[in-house]
């Protein structure tokens, strides 16, 4: 979530609700001059939650940054503080405005509950929202173009995920659905849950038409799931296929899912990576982990493809990680 | 019902030595054949057999070393159970390499994982249904009226044990489509269900979250268990259906259903100890005895354990423990006083 890109856009969609029609020009000088301080132009509790939000979200990453020279205890505790902190920052947003859903969501990310626990939170402040009411403004394809929208969206996204990590598969797949359903580009990556799911399911026809739907295009999930969902109906020439697929296309696939690392809590969306990225490889190998263990074997069998062993260890070399 | 391999060959000495009496004066017939369960019992090798039967035999005994007496073994002892069992099986192929059921518990110590016995089972599948169609076709030619009956239905007994256990690996493998056609698959040749694939089809059902098909399973209970209308395994797997949809009211329902109908329920829901399976066939237990509910826990951590939790017992696992805490307060207290350091999950295991 790039928040500060969020509250440029709401401030001056409002200054320009306030001041009336303007050219195309003329809204883009508006935008440069938030953009340029946006704080000037926070003049809405809404808004200024929001503001709220950025900074905490701004304080919480420049934390991270030391990480890596941390030993587990030094890092644990570092980890707690900062998620503590960010709680409490979006504790104090929530109350300058009850509605900035972001705040909510991230207030409940950030308490690190078991996952079931925080589904139960999480479908609880989609209620609330709900009841609040705010549909997406109409005259857009995509409800993420409504930057007012993009919170429901976020938190939508969110559920499936939790969904997904609770073994609750089918409701994973359908909140995934109906973020794509209103957001047919999903910015979010909810259709990479969608394809999750969907391999757990041994839904072969519901992964391909999932597929066609993004014409398609391949990512580290889409290789992944398939992988698993041949694996799974017992496929296995065209698992071993798929393995060797997502081995190619995915930077760092083969390590990422021998030697899965530690992946951060999202806060509150799945960071931006670059597609095809180790850094997605480590995401998607992170969020299809519960789905991974449920398959007891996969994991030795894809290590039985000596091809897929000797390109975990050519990526570990180049990069010089552990292997 | 279980299958209990000392009666399946009983049953198959029985029907041999009947035969054996035919063309003989209806009146000696009748009193050697009072005299069979004696023999049977003090003088088994002198009786009529084939090395089938022999074979069988010796599966038998292994089933109760492997099934029921090493559960309670430890050190030593185990060991000395676990090579009997193998030396019993490997006996067993030497006298008859169509010995399906001994190459069948064999493949459980010997496959090198779990993905690997699974393959097996699935991979000599046919080989086994034919090899098991034609000894029935050969039972039915030689035999008449309830002895082919029975005839038939002894030679096949392997093959069905055969797809029960295919059933149950590929469900703990994660294959479970394949699990719900094996079962199916079971049912079709057995329709009274000896060997409870049933069981084994409501879990995967859930796995798949298959939620019309877990109904119509129950509804189909009427012919495939005309005696019993509901069991452990069906209300686990409507309890995680339940629960996977967050309807915690219903998935609740089902705790307070298997509470009510079995004995000792609590202690074995808060424990959810995770038991090697029947190499034979599941354990015969009695039904809605305490036994039984401790296996179908057992075969349903497949459900209970799935998802990311960090106490331990996964995700359904762990809202069961405190679902059953809440009902039974008492059970909690006892339990923690036993493991005070949690919940004594897996003890019998390890």
């Amino acid at each position: 979530m790039n928040a500060w890109d969020e509250l440029v856009e709401r401030c001056a969609e409002r200054r320009r609700e306030k001041i009336g029609p303007l050219s195309d020009e003329a809204f883009a000088e508006l935008r440069l001059a938030v953009r340029e301080q946006p704080t000037a132009f926070v003049d809405d509790p809404a808004e200024e939650a929001l503001l709220i939000v950025a900074r905490a979200l701004d304080a919480y990453r420049a934390k991270t940054l030391g990480d890596d020279l941390l030993d587990d205890d030094a890092y644990e505790r570092a980890r707690r503080q900062r998620l503590g902190l960010l709680a409490r920052a979006c504790r104090e947003a929530a109350e300058v405005d009850e509605g900035c859903l972001d705040a909510r969501l991230l207030e409940a990310l950030a308490a690190d509950a078991e996952p079931d626990e925080l589904l139960g939170r999480l479908i609880a402040l989609e209620r609330e929202a709900g009841r609040r009411g705010g549909a997406p403004r109409t005259g857009t394809d995509d409800a993420w173009g409504d930057v007012w929208y993009r919170p429901r969206l976020r938190l939508r996204a969110a559920v499936a995920r939790t969904c997904l990590d609770t073994a609750r598969y089918r409701m994973a797949a359908s909140a995934a659905e109906s973020v794509i359903a209103t957001s047919p580009g999903d910015p979010l990556g909810a259709r990479h849950t969608y394809a999750l799911a969907l391999a757990r399911l041994e839904d072969e026809a519901g992964f391909d038409q999932l597929d066609a739907r993004f014409s398609r295009h391949g990512n580290p999930w889409s290789h992944l799931a398939r992988t698993l969902l041949l694996f799974k109906l017992d496929r296995m020439s065209a698992a071993r296929r798929a393995l060797r697929g997502y081995d190619e296309l995915c930077q760092g696939g083969a390590y990422a899912l021998l030697r899965p690392t530690y992946v951060e809590t999202y806060l509150p969306d799945r960071p931006e990576a670059a597609p095809g990225s180790f850094e997605e490889s480590t995401f998607a190998v992170r969020e299809a982990e519960p789905i991974i263990a449920d398959t007891p074997d996969f994991i030795n069998w894809a290590q039985g493809h000596d091809w897929l062993v000797a390109s975990a260890e050519r990526f570990a070399r180049e990069r010089g990680l552990d292997w | 019902m279980a299958h209990d391999p000392r009666r399946e060959d009983y049953q198959r000495l029985a029907l041999r030595f009947a035969c054996s009496l035919d063309g003989a004066d209806p009146a000696a017939a009748a009193r050697a054949f009072a005299g069979f369960g004696r023999r049977f019992q003090q003088d088994r090798d002198a009786l009529p057999q084939s090395d089938a039967d022999r074979a069988f035999h010796l599966v038998a005994m292994a089933a109760e070393v492997v099934d029921y007496r090493l559960p309670f073994a430890v050190g030593a002892q185990a060991d000395r159970l676990i090579a009997r069992g193998k030396a019993l099986l490997d006996e067993a192929l030497s006298l008859d390499p169509l010995c399906w059921d001994a190459l069948r518990m064999r493949s459980s110590s010997e496959a090198p994982s779990i993905e690997e016995r699974y393959r097996l089972l699935a991979d000599r599948a046919e080989e086994v249904r034919a090899s098991c169609e034609a000894a029935r076709d050969e039972a039915l030619r030689a035999l008449d009226g309830e002895r082919a009956a029975l005839g038939g239905e002894l030679a096949l007994r392997p093959w069905w044990r055969w797809l029960a256990t295919l059933a149950e690996e590929a469900l703990i493998c994660g294959h479970n489509h394949a699990a719900a056609r094996a079962a199916e698959r079971l049912l079709a040749c057995d329709p009274s269900d000896s060997c409870d694939v049933r069981f084994t089809l409501a879990y995967a059902l859930a796995k798949l979250e298959d939620e019309r098909g877990l109904e119509e399973l129950a509804a189909r209970y009427a012919t495939l268990s005309p005696t019993r209308a509901g069991d452990a395994w069906l209300a686990l797997a409507r309890m995680a259906l339940a629960h996977r949809r967050c309807d915690y009211a219903k998935a609740s329902e089902q705790v307070g259903w298997l509470i009510d109908s079995y004995p000792g329920a609590a202690g074995v829901l808060l424990r959810q100890t995770e038991l090697p399976d029947g190499e034979f066939s599941r354990l015969r237990v009695a039904p809605f005895s305490e036994d039984e509910l401790v296996i179908a826990v057992s075969e349903g951590i497949v459900l209970l354990q799935e998802g990311t939790d960090r106490r331990g017992a996964g995700v359904l696992g762990e809202w069961l423990i405190r679902e059953t805490a809440r009902r039974d307060p008492a059970a909690w207290r006892t339990l923690r006083r036993e493991a005070p350091d949690g919940r004594g999950r897996g003890d019998e295991a390890s």
